[in-house]
Order: structure tokens, then sequence, then C-alpha cells
């Protein structure tokens, strides 16, 4: 090879690559060259491998011959080149076949050859054995696990862990040898690396490596793991701080499993949060204070505050990761205990100003949950400095908390308001930012009635220059739905006028509709005259759908002079809304049924519809639980939000999933109402006044699931059972539910509908419908399932034809009817005035026993009671022992107004509540109050 | 809960400031290990699910370039993983991990990888160097994770574990004799001179 040629090729490697084939013509006439070059082998592998990895790929012909050719080289003694040719062995496996020909060749390396190869062919084995050759390793493995070398020892250890899902067994035969490896301090031998300039360090790495794969091999051995933990705990045999975090991880997993066993473990967390290292420190802390989120009462306060104390000394270190790391825990706690990191303040608010922004906006939102109503306002004027400097998603995120914070805080909305629209005004940012801020500020409107004037105001003049459509079209409704019941609607009417005259058509038509809204204030009966010669004028306007809403408006204000037509009003100013779900469900099956080509109109009566204190109260709910969501991801069967904690810690970017399953939810709730209404014998009972979550019957896990749903009528209640097969050969026949009433026989059963054959892996439902002469009927319901069970013949998959079947019933658990089924969640923005007005009253005491947190029956409170819990009560602080938890509804039927006022106290004994009830509706406000629990 | 399975590290990247590739590693842990709980094996599925096609995989490095580029952070959540990363005159070195998973020790990962290349790579790190030395980027990129797993955390270490490429393209036979009396000649008259000197 001349100079020039050999220089060419050497420069190649620096730019760009040359392509696919030639590199692959290159590869397959040098490794097949003989005497092997093994400088210029190395540089063409490590070319083909950055081939690979810029994402090409070979057919899986010519990646075999490569494979091939590759492990030809073998043959030469070269280390360094024998380090590349594993490497190539690595990627190549994966796209090519026959890669078990190079097993012999790496189980002789892994036997003679030198310490620097070893390892690397060690950790090549996990590409080529499979299921059926992976014993053949057992020996060799078993001898490098239990070698001197470290790095020997976490090759084999690390091959062994990527090897359990193929073949567990073989692993299993040296967990022995694994065990000893944990403790063995390994050393790297003085002259190990002759050929090297760098001096190893031992860092005990294999200890770390050992101890995941021992986890691995005893993980359902609960004692064993036990043993595992003390045996490494105390007597100082961990050097790796991996391995030490290892550690702390299998103490949160045994925990998990057993939370009593948190009591023994505590003088040793408590230890490890002072441990020498920082990782041990945080994983500990993390494992402390997320175990307490579900298991406070198992928790000590000095154990909880020294892991307070822990996370508040790890913000001052100046390691970044470190400050992060203990910055998203404290997030993570704010969200539900705010009060409880309240003494790392200083520290946070001193990382307002980090330089890594990450840091400054996790500071940021953590102290605006942490705030309470004496800082506030100092905390927004910090804000209000920092957020002009910082990129548009991280004004989001920190808008977003200060959307909370005037949910919580709804007495500090003056300077929040100021703050959100100062940011509006002046700060620079995309749409998306800009929405968000118009999001928050209608929250502020519609759930803090105070603020209404000043931010309409406020509103007004920011419209006045405001770039994008969507924000303006938004603003527009705001106005239009709030500006006819302020105390100077004609104010808003000129401003709105403004823009029909100066902005584009999508603008002009929303401010008309917008206009029209003005014509019925009853504040100001004026204004309908000038409101109608505005939209005379604007039904000249030169779009047609300006024209169009115009005219429309018009008709309808010309409508309302007549006192009996209430078409207006409920056009122009409507009080409910539709429930959407089922309002889209059903107009897709109208445009897909098309029967009469449309002779017959749309019914939109059958579709539910809330008021608007109704919606508000279901999008706070949301909010409220949005909130909590972070931490909390409802299981699938969990009909209780915020009691059945699972333990993932989930940050705030994943949220959508949860949303999109609430959405689901809602959609399950219509189908099921839908398929109810659908039945004949059920249309008699009149309209669906209100539907249960599914209450869960039975375990999961069980051979028949059943979940049920109260639906209530006028004068009848029908449950209704959803018994799904989980069987895979047997079909139930005539599956019904004997319901059998506890108590004094208040309901009258009028029929059930059985579920005429339930094919395995199906669900159906079965109704039990019920006569009930009170208005607010209670009753438990102890239930049985009965069924034919018939066995399937897997050929044609119906039932053998001479199998009779025989009758089996199953017991599931009872149902109540209980004064919570005829409530609904509702929001008022003044409790303690409503709750005054209220005329009856009502007064119980309960006292608890069962060993429960003031949250958990919080939650239990909130769940029976269905009422919304108003002014952030719900919440129970964990650190004192009383709460006081408000909560309002209204009645399912009439709509009369229910507000209670549970006081807590929790002492040795119990917990003892004291509720007070007021409420429009005596019955339903004595029925409340006495059967909270 | 921050699963006990080992598997700890999701992906190592270096990027050009464009956002090409100079070395991507998606690394994809066998399915019925990642730990016990189903959560975990959900997110992981999600994961897969993100880095599976080439497509999906250079979209996300696009993006993460966008977010990285010349905002010196060191770490951060992007699109629900941990990303710690060092910005280099015309290259970004990153190293991908669960969210869940302890900050101080993908840190610690994070910096025997930086460290251990700035030591291979004598003349600093910047992309002609990466993309000459490539061969041992790769071998010390190997010695640092191994298929998820952190191997090492010392960056001597793994600098020791890195073999420089063979010296000669033909294997010269070593002339012991000449080699050792040469060695014997310099030090005797090294030693001389210093006796002459003392004297």
């Amino acid at each position: 090879m001349s100079t020039k040629t050999y220089k060419k090729s050497e420069n190649q490697i620096a730019g760009e690559l040359s392509d696919k084939m030639t590199i692959y013509q290159d590869c397959m006439n040098t490794f097949n060259e003989l005497p092997v070059n093994a400088k210029r082998c190395r540089i063409l592998i490590s070319r083909l491998l950055r081939l690979l990895a810029n994402g090409e790929t070979f057919p899986e012909s010519e990646a075999t011959a490569l494979f091939f050719s590759v492990s030809k080289l073998f043959q030469h003694q070269d280390d360094s080149l024998r380090q590349m040719v594993y490497l190539a062995i690595k990627e190549l496996s994966s796209i090519s076949d026959d890669v078990l020909m190079a097993t012999s060749s790496i189980m002789k390396d892994i036997q003679n050859g030198s310490n620097l190869v070893k390892p690397n062919a060690i950790r090549s084995l996990t590409y080529v054995l499979d299921e059926s050759t992976a014993f053949s390793a057992e020996r060799l493995l078993k001898s490098a696990v239990v070698n001197k070398h470290p790095a020997v020892s976490s090759a084999a250890l690390c091959t062994s862990y990527h090897l359990l899902p193929i073949s567990e067994t073989t692993i299993k035969r040296f967990s022995n040898e694994a065990q000893e490896a944990i403790v063995d301090l390994k050393q790297f031998p003085h002259s190990s690396m002759d050929n090297s300039e760098f001096y190893p360090n031992s860092t005990f790495i294999s200890q770390y490596h050992a101890l995941g794969l021992v986890y691995q091999l005893k993980k359902n051995d609960k004692m064993s793991l036990l043993k595992l933990v003390r045996q490494f705990a105390e007597a100082n045999t961990l050097k790796n701080q991996l391995a030490k975090v290892q550690l702390v991880k299998l103490v949160n997993d045994l925990i998990h499993r057993d939370p009593q066993l948190f009591t023994q473990f505590q003088s040793l967390l408590d230890n490890w949060l002072t441990n020498k290292y920082e990782s041990v420190q945080l994983e500990t802390a993390k494992l402390i204070t997320s175990f307490s989120i579900n298991n406070s009462h198992l928790v000590s306060q000095e154990l909880y505050i020294s892991a307070i104390n822990t996370l508040r000394s790890l913000l001052t270190v100046p390691r970044v990761t470190t400050r992060f790391a203990a910055l998203r825990v404290l997030n993570r706690i704010s969200i539900n205990n705010p009060e409880k990191i309240m003494v790392c303040n200083p520290e946070l608010e001193s990382l307002i100003n980090d330089s890594n922004r990450n840091i400054s906006t996790y500071a940021i939102t953590t102290l605006l949950k942490t705030g309470n109503a004496k800082n506030i306002s100092s905390l927004v004027s910090t804000i209000t400095k920092f957020i002009h400097e910082v990129s548009d998603d991280f004004k989001i995120i920190i808008i977003d908390a200060v959307r909370t914070l005037s949910l919580n805080f709804p007495q500090e909305w003056k300077s929040i308001v100021k703050f959100l629209i100062d940011v509006l005004k002046n700060g620079e940012g995309g749409l998306k930012f800009k929405n968000s801020i118009i999001e928050a500020i209608i929250d502020i409107v519609s759930f803090i009635p105070q603020s209404k004037e000043l931010v309409l105001d406020n509103l007004c003049d920011f419209i006045e220059d405001c770039e994008y459509n969507e924000i303006l079209v938004r603003v527009l409704h705001l106005l239009g739905k709030e500006g006819p019941f302020t105390s100077k609607p004609s104010l808003y009417v000129r401003h709105i006028y403004n823009r029909v005259v100066l902005e584009n058509s999508i603008i002009r038509s929303a401010a008309v509709i917008s206009l029209s809204k003005f014509a019925l204030t009853k504040n100001d009966p004026t204004l309908k005259d000038s409101i109608v010669s505005l939209l005379r004028r604007i039904a000249n306007d030169q779009d047609d759908e300006v024209r169009d809403r115009a005219t429309i408006a018009l008709e309808l204000i010309n409508a309302s002079e007549n006192k009996h037509s209430l078409v207006a009003e409920q056009l122009i100013q409507s009080k409910y809304y539709y429930d959407l779900n089922s309002l889209e469900n059903k107009l897709t099956n109208y445009m897909s049924a098309n029967d009469d080509s449309f002779k017959t109109p749309f019914d939109v009566s059958s579709i539910r519809k809330f008021t608007e204190d109704e919606v508000k109260a279901m999008k706070l709910k949301k909010k409220q639980q949005q909130a909590v969501g972070n931490n909390v991801e409802n299981t699938k069967d969990a009909v209780v939000p915020g009691t059945k904690q699972t333990d993932n810690r989930i940050d705030n970017d994943t949220y959508q999933g949860a949303n999109l399953q609430e959405h689901q939810e809602d959609l399950l709730e219509t189908k099921y109402a839908d398929e109810l209404l659908s039945i004949e014998q059920f249309k008699e009972f009149g309209n669906l006044i209100n539907s249960s979550k599914p209450i869960p019957l039975t375990e999961p896990e069980a051979e028949f699931v059943v979940h049920a749903v109260k639906h209530l009528f006028k004068d009848h209640v029908v449950f209704q059972f959803n018994v799904s097969n989980t069987l895979t050969n047997v079909v139930l026949d005539k599956v019904t539910v004997a319901c059998s009433s506890e108590g004094d026989n208040q309901l009258e059963e009028l029929f059930t509908l059985p579920i005429d054959r339930l094919l395995p892996n199906t669900e159906a439902a079965c109704y039990v419908a019920y006569k009930k002469d009170e208005a607010f009927a209670m009753e438990g319901f102890i239930n049985i399932l009965h069924f034919t069970t018939r066995e399937l013949d897997p050929e044609t998959n119906e039932p053998f034809e001479n199998d009779e079947g025989f009758d089996d019933e199953y017991e599931i658990d009872p149902i109540y009817l209980t004064a919570g089924d005829y409530v609904k969640s509702s929001f008022t923005g003044n409790f303690e005035n409503t709750f005054a007005e209220l005329p009856s009253e009502d007064v119980a005491v309960y006292n608890i026993k069962e060993d429960l947190s003031l949250q958990e029956i919080t939650d239990k409170l909130i769940l029976n009671t269905s009422c919304l819990p108003v002014s952030n009560t719900q919440f129970a602080p964990n650190d004192t022992n009383s709460h006081t938890l408000k909560l309002f509804g209204k009645s399912v039927f009439n709509g009369s107004k229910v507000a209670l006022v549970v006081k807590m106290i929790k002492s040795s004994k119990g917990i003892a509540l004291k509720a007070q009830g007021r409420g429009e509706d005596a019955t339903l406000c004595a029925d409340l109050v006495n059967n909270l629990m | 809960m921050s699963g006990l399975s080992l598997y700890s590290v999701q992906s190592i990247l270096i990027l050009d400031s464009q956002g090409n590739r100079i070395y991507a590693k998606y690394y994809q842990p066998p399915p019925n290990v990642l730990g016990h709980n189903q959560h975990a094996a959900f997110t992981s599925f999600r994961e897969n699910e993100l880095f599976s096609s080439l497509k999906k995989q250079e979209d996300f490095e696009k993006r993460l370039i966008k977010k990285t580029h010349k905002q010196d952070s060191e770490v951060m959540l992007f699109e629900n993983k941990l990303v710690f990363y060092r910005e280099y005159i015309d290259l970004t070195i990153y190293l991908i991990g669960d969210p869940n998973e302890n900050e101080i020790i993908l840190q610690t990962s994070f910096n025997a990888l930086k460290n251990s290349l700035e030591l291979i790579l004598n003349n600093g790190i910047d992309k002609k160097n990466v993309q000459e030395n490539y061969d041992m980027v790769l071998l010390t990129i190997d010695e640092i994770v191994d298929n998820g797993i952190i191997l090492e955390t010392d960056s001597q270490t793994i600098a020791s574990r890195v073999s420089k490429p063979p010296t000669n393209d033909n294997q010269l036979p070593l002339d012991f004799d000449k080699g050792l009396l040469g060695a014997w000649g310099f030090a005797k008259s090294k030693l001389q001179e210093r006796l002459q000197q003392g004297l």
C-alpha cells in the first residue's frame, strides 16, 4: 500500500463516512485477508460501527456475512483488535443469523484470554446465547463471578443479569456465588494494566451488580430479602455508593410490600439520612417522604423532619444535580403537604436566581405551593421580575402554579390578578403562553366572583391591542357571559363594539354574539335599544357570517318582547350546558342511523343538562384531582380517587395520560346511561336523574368480576350489575343478582332483567329495578349472583348439547343506597354566607375507632357525601390533629342546596367528628348529616 | 417506586451542534426483568415506543438539541426523562435515564463518561477528535454502560481498560538482544556522567 492511499483511508474516518456498500466491501476484503492487518481491521470495524450508530442497517444475509468475517479475526492474538471484535459482535448479533458460531471462540477467551479481553468476552455472551445454549456457559460464568479481578466479576454479574429472562434456572444455580460477590471487596491487582498509562481505582462496583442480581433471584422471598438488608445495613460491608443506594431501594421495596415493616427500619433510615454519600441521603429522603403519603401514621414526626432537613441541606450544595434532585422531591411534597416544607423557604428563595433555569422554575413553583396568605404578595412580586427572563415553557409552568395558588387562596386574588394582567399586557411570549394566562384569568373570574369587575375592565384594555384571534375570541366570550351581570354593563358594550369596527370577520362574529347577550341585561334596560341599533348597523356587514349572526340575534331580541316566550332567554343567555360527551355520541348515532332522511328532528331532551354551578363544581373537582393527580395515578378499578393511591411518582409532563383516562370514565358513564335508557322497561320511569360511578363488588381478580352502578329516577331506583366472565371455557346462562334488603323495606322490588347468556371474556349488564316511596330512601342490599354454568365445546364455541348445566351462586359485596346518592357537587363562591343563609340545620357526632388518618377520613367523607370540598379543605394537614372540612352540594331532584361543616379531632382513642349540616331541604340535610359514615 | 432494576441508563448520545448524530445508542433491556411492579413495565413499554424507530429517535434528538443548545444547565427533565448533558465546542454529550432513578447516581455515571473521554482524547473533546478516535470512544462507552447497566464509574479505571489501536501495520519482530544491549549502554553512559559530575 503506498503512502498516498494509506493517508486517504486514514482521512476518511475523520470527515464524512464513505457509503455503506464501500465500507461493506472493504470490511469483507480486509477481514478475510491473511495475514491479518490488525490496525486496518480495527479502523474498519470502528467505521462499520459508526455506520450502524448512524442508524444504517444491513440486510440479514450481508449482516451474517459480516458477522462471519469478523469472527474470523479471533485468529489474531492482538488484544486491542479483539476488544473491537467484541464490539462488532455485539452490534451485529441483533441483525444477523447464526450468531452461535462465535460462542466457542468467545468461551476460549473467557478461559484463557488476558485480563483485558476477558470482561469483553464475557459481556458478549449475552448476545450469542439463547435459551437452549445458556446452560453451557454456567460453569464459566460461575467461576468468573468469583474471580478476584473486579472487571471480570462485574462483567459476569451483568451478563447473568441480562440472561435472567432467557434462562433463569441456569443463573439460579450460582446464586450462592453471587451472594458472596456482594461481600467480596475486589481490588485491582497492582500490576494488572502494565500496558496502560492509567491506574485503575477500586470502586467495588461489583457489589452493586451482585446486589442487583441477587435481588432479582430472591425477589419473591420476603424473608431472605429482609435477611439481606440486615446483613448489609449494619456492618460496613458495602463500600460502593451505587450498592448502598440499591440497598435503600431494597428497603423501599420491602416496606411497600408490608408497610408494618417500616417501624423496624426507622433507626436505619435515620442513619442513612446522614450518610456520607449524597445519593444515599437523597434516596432515603425520597423513600421516607413518598412512603408517608400513604402511611403517614407509621412515619414518626422526627424522622420526617430529619428527612426534610436532609433535603434542605442538599439544596445548598454546589453540585447542580444534587440541588435539582432535592428540589424535585420537595416539589413533589409541596403538592400534598406544602406546610411541611415551609422550613425550606429561605433556601428556596435563594434558588430563584439559580443559573440553572430548571432549578429556578422548580424553586418558584414549589414556593408558590408553600405560599401562605402572608407571603403571597411578596412572592408574586418576585416572580414578576423573574418571569420576563425565562423561556416560554417555564413561563407556562409558572402561570399554572399561580393559577393553582389563586384557587387555594381566593382572598389573595388582587395581587394575583395584578400579576397576571401585567404579564398579559407586558410579557413577551407566544400564543401558548398568553393562552395559559387567559385560562388562569378565566378560572379566577369563575371561581372568585369578587374579582369579576377588575378583571373584565383590564381585559377590555387588553383586547384593544391583541394580536391573537384565539385569545380575542375567548375574551369576547367571557365579556359576553359575565358582563351583563356587572354594575355598569354599558362600559363593556363600547369596548366590544370597537372590535366590530376594527377587527377581522372572525372577531366581528364573536363580538356580535357577545353584544347580543347584553340586550337582555336586567341591570340596565335602556341598553336594549342601543344594542338593537348597533346590531342593525352590523346587519349590513360585508361578511356573511357576521350578517347572519346579527340577524339571528335581532330576531331573538324581538321575540323576547313577548313575555311568555322563553326562546330568547334560553338561546341568548343559556343557563344550561349539555353533557357534551353524550351529545356528541347521540349526534353521531343520529347522523349514522339516518332512518328517514332526517325528517324526525334530533331530540335533545334526552341529553343530560348541567347548570352553571354544576359545571363549575365538576371543573373544580377535576382541578383538585389534577393537583393530587401528579402524585396519584388512579388504578384501573379505583373508584375512589384520592384513596387508592399507587406509589408512582409522575412528573407534571405525563399528566395527559391520566386526563385521557378521566375522559374515558366520562364516556363510560354516558354509555351506561344510554344503554339503560334504550331498554323498554325503563322508559316509563321518566328521565334519569343521577348515576353513580361504578363500584366494584368483587376482588378485581375474582372469576366473575362485578361492578354496580346506581341509577336514580324520580320514583325508582335501578341497580345495574356489570358482570364479566373471566373464565375461558364456561358460559353463564340466566345470570341474575338477587338483592335482599338488609333492613326495613323502603323499596319495593319491581323486576329483574337477567343476562341470558354470558360468554367467556365478555361483560354484560343485569338490572334490578325498585320503586321507592320516599324521596330519599336509603337502604343496604346483600347481593348474591345466581347463574347456570355450562361448559363450552371448544370446537363449536357453543355449550355441549346434552349439558344441562348446574345452578350456582356466588356471593358479592353488598350495595348501599345512601344520602350521598341524592346529592351532586355544586360550587359556591362564598361558602360562609351561603351556609348562614340556609334554613334548616342538623348536627351529628361520630366516633371512629379505626386507625385512619385525617386525610383518609376526609377522602371518605367527600366520596360518601358526593359533595364538593370548598375553600381548599380537601387536604387535611398531617401535622395537626384537627381539621375542618367544608362541603357543598345540591339535591339531584330539585337542586336545593345543602352545605356541611365537618370538624374532626384526632386523639389516641380515635377520631371524633362533629358534622353540622344546613340545607334548604330538611329531610335531605338530616339524612346526609346522619349518614356520613 | 424507583424500581430495583439495574437498567438505569436509557441512552447515550453524542450529537453535533446541528443535532446530527456522531454517536447514538438506545439501550433496550429485555422486557420481563424490568422490575416487578406494573408501572415500571408500563413506562418502559412506552419508552420503547418512543425510541422504537430510527425516525422517532432522530426526532427526539432534534428536539433535544433545540432544548439544550446554548443552555448550560447540566441536568433537566425532558419529555419525562432525566437528561444529563454537557455542551462542548461543536458537540454535546448526553446521558438519558429513567425519571425515577437516583439523579446523583446517573450524574456519577455521566461524570465517568465525560472524564474518561477527556482522558482518552488527549486533545480535548471536539467533533474531529471524536471521529478520529472513534474506536476508543466506542470502547470507552462500552466500558461505562453495558446494555443499560452502569458498569463502572471511575474514569481512570475505565480509561485503563480501553486499548490503544495497534501501532504497527505489520508485526515487526523485535530484536531483543539489540534492545537490551542498547539499554545497558545507555544506562552505563548516564551513570558515568553522573559519577563524573558528582566527583
